[in-house]
């Protein structure tokens, strides 16, 4: 099985020292008056650079640009959609974080790209393939509201976000992103509706052209849908190990029609995992049938971590794959 | 409502006690000492002066108002869960991680066996109690929040840090008790995330009460109660402290399907609004409580804690819910 690395998706956007946060202090300056809009920009450019940068040093085969810019999974894509406006706060998942509502209030629109100059700007930068990570359609939809008759019905509004999203999927592979990672950690909380989330995925597959398009599930135990996932019309599926202890078991056994992302490296705890113990976990996936190649990667996003061991965890993969392959570290 | 065990413990309370969920806003005068102390400007002393000052500011405010059930206003905190890993053992503060939008925190990181080493509210519970001749609670952020909101790394896995966690802090209410503490409220706003983990949270709840001469509440705000509901009637508690008015008191419906057993501060204005709600729809809440609730059973309170508003925000709040309580008082007494 070949093993490359990659990143989840966020990267935390603040450190413990001054550099490292330029961002959140151009921020509360521009709230105060003091410094422009552009300043915020200029300071997310750098430190999406930093992120970028600690990503290659970890020796990451794949990285992001950490979704500096992005205020959380939800507002940051919904809130630059026609017909929706963005409400108050709400827990994101069993987190303590906390994203801002989307309100849809009439047809949802694309009106322009949505994370293509993101993705420009951060390739342009790295010198490792980025990938590019969108929250998927039915995630977005089930996180949403209606009001004043909304996009009418759910299943209407899903139909919205899965346009939006397919347009966006066709200008970042026409603009040459190589991987586009679609997140969908709401299909765990609602497995019975696996149908809606097929039909939207099929759509932005549709779209993705030259690219490979990743589905990835996280905050949840994939093992029951596992069959059902493997289904799909996408190039990677990517788990989040750290929910089920089955979860390695039942990959093995029922092997795969296509890579995997193995989110093996707990991206929401600071305790560094024993190599050994992973690379075990990694001896026995490869075991399945069908798992040519894979990418090890953390469980989710990294910004649930202080920087410091964010960073900690992206040199960890490359350990653990070293201790997998036996060689020293 | 669980009024004989209040009489046993000799705490008489009116129809639809008045209280808060625990803290309010700081002064201008402590946010100011607060950074002065963090750029090491002033000392620790001149630090807990402006702390006791601004605590006595809100009992007196909180007497002024006609609150039944006062709190301390918690001036001497920062994050509710940060305030207690830094006084007990077993915590490191770990780095900085965003809560939302341009805010962060630094989550604590349990490095060690966890150990409570001295009280860690109590003196100022005892300061305020010299305060003021009202009930005063005692207010302590539960287990299981303390765990969700910590990075582990010493315990090998949630529950055993959970339970860990219970046990010392049982230490810090079995210390409020012994100095006359008899409402105690642990606050688990984390509780409703992880639902397929609300037996752990039951677990370490009897391990904090079980036995003790109290009259307990538990806070529980901003979570998916449909997911822990009824089953959460299960903690050993006499009074879920419930944030009903932020989700358009979408919980009574829940009750109407179960029936709700224990008693109730039920939450009458939003915390996360700099909007007044004015009486009438303030009065209006608390009707629609009393359809599916029995009086008797039913205290009042914002949402959550008030200490994300403004000192006259949070005021013009309680007045909201202080008002609205004496206002259906008067009707029912004359039933």
């Amino acid at each position: 099985m070949e093993l490359k690395l990659c990143n989840h998706s966020s990267y935390p956007r603040i450190g413990d020292d001054a550099e490292h946060q330029l961002l959140r202090r151009t921020i509360a300056e521009r709230d105060r008056g003091e410094k422009t809009d552009q300043a915020v920009r200029a300071a997310e450019d750098r430190m999406t650079e930093l992120a970028l940068a600690e990503q290659q040093e970890a020796g990451l085969d794949l990285v992001t640009d950490g979704q500096i810019r992005w205020s959380d999974p939800i507002s940051h894509l919904a809130g630059k959609l026609a017909g929706v406006r963005i409400n108050g706060l709400l827990r994101f998942f069993d987190t303590n974080f906390y994203f801002r509502q989307p309100v849809v209030q009439g047809k949802l629109e694309r009106t322009g790209p949505l994370l293509l100059e993101e993705f420009n700007f951060a390739q342009g930068k790295s010198t490792r393939p980025v990938k590019v990570v969108l929250t998927g359609p039915y995630t977005l939809a089930r996180h949403s509201i209606e009001e004043n008759g909304g996009a009418g019905g759910f299943d209407k509004m899903l139909e919205g976000y899965t346009a939006a999203l397919a347009a966006e999927v066709a200008a970042l592979a026409g603009a040459g992103a190589s991987m586009i990672q679609v997140e969908e950690p709401a299909l765990l909380k609602h497995p019975y509706d696996f149908p809606r989330l097929e039909r939207s995925i099929t759509a932005l597959a549709m779209s993705k052209a030259s690219a490979q398009l990743a589905l990835v599930l996280y905050f949840g135990d994939p093992g029951p849908l596992y069959d059902h996932l493997q289904t799909l019309p996408v190039d990677l599926l990517g788990f989040d190990f750290t929910y089920s202890p089955r979860l390695v078991d039942r990959v093995a056994s029922n092997g795969t029609a296509r890579p995997l992302v193995l989110g093996l490296v707990d991206g929401r705890n600071t305790r560094l995992e024993d190599p050994a113990v992973l690379a075990r976990q990694l001896e026995k996936l490869a075991l399945s049938a069908g798992l040519n190649s894979a990418y090890l990667s953390p469980s989710c996003g990294l910004e649930y971590l202080p920087r410091d061991r964010a960073q900690q965890k992206l040199e960890h993969l490359a350990v653990i794959r070293n201790t997998f392959l036996g060689s020293p570290a | 409502m669980s009024r004989t065990k209040l009489q046993e413990l000799g705490i008489d309370l009116p129809l639809f006690p008045i209280t808060s969920v625990g803290s309010f806003p700081k002064p201008d005068f402590l946010v100011k000492a607060r950074a002065d102390f963090a750029k090491k400007k002033i000392r620790r002393g001149a630090l807990e002066k402006a702390e006791r000052q601004a605590t006595e500011f809100w009992i007196r405010t909180q007497e002024e108002l006609g609150v039944d059930v006062l709190v301390d206003g918690e001036m001497y905190r920062g994050d509710m869960v940060a305030y207690f890993a830094e006084n007990l053992d077993g915590f490191e503060e770990g780095g900085l991680v965003r809560s939302y939008g341009n805010r962060y925190y630094h989550k604590p990181i349990i490095t060690g066996e966890i150990h409570w080493v001295e009280p860690i509210t109590l003196e100022w519970w005892k300061y305020s109690r010299g305060l003021t001749s009202k009930p005063l609670k005692g207010v302590l952020t539960g287990p299981y929040t303390v765990m969700d909101w910590s990075f582990i790394e010493y315990y090998p896995d949630r529950r055993t840090a959970c339970l860990a966690l219970a046990k010392e802090i049982r230490k810090e209410v079995e210390a409020l008790i012994e100095e006359g503490a008899k409402i105690i409220q642990i606050d688990e706003p984390a509780i409703s995330v992880r639902p397929e983990e609300l037996p752990v949270a039951i677990e370490a709840m009897h391990i904090v009460t079980d036995g003790l001469p109290a009259y307990f509440i538990t806070h529980i705000c901003y979570g998916a109660f449909e997911n822990i509901y009824p089953n959460m009637l299960d903690l050993p508690v006499d009074n879920f402290d419930l944030e009903m008015s932020n989700s358009g008191l979408d919980m009574l419906e829940l009750f109407k399907k179960h029936r709700y057993t224990k008693d109730i501060s039920f939450g009458l204005v939003d915390v996360h609004t700099h909007v007044i709600e004015g009486e009438p729809v303030v009065e209006q809440r608390l009707r629609q409580a009393l359809e599916t609730l029995p009086e008797e059973a039913i205290w009042v309170d914002p949402d959550c804690g008030l200490k994300t508003r403004t000192v006259e925000e949070a005021i013009a709040k309680m007045q909201s819910v202080v008002t609205a309580a004496k206002a259906l008082r008067a009707v029912t007494s004359t039933k």
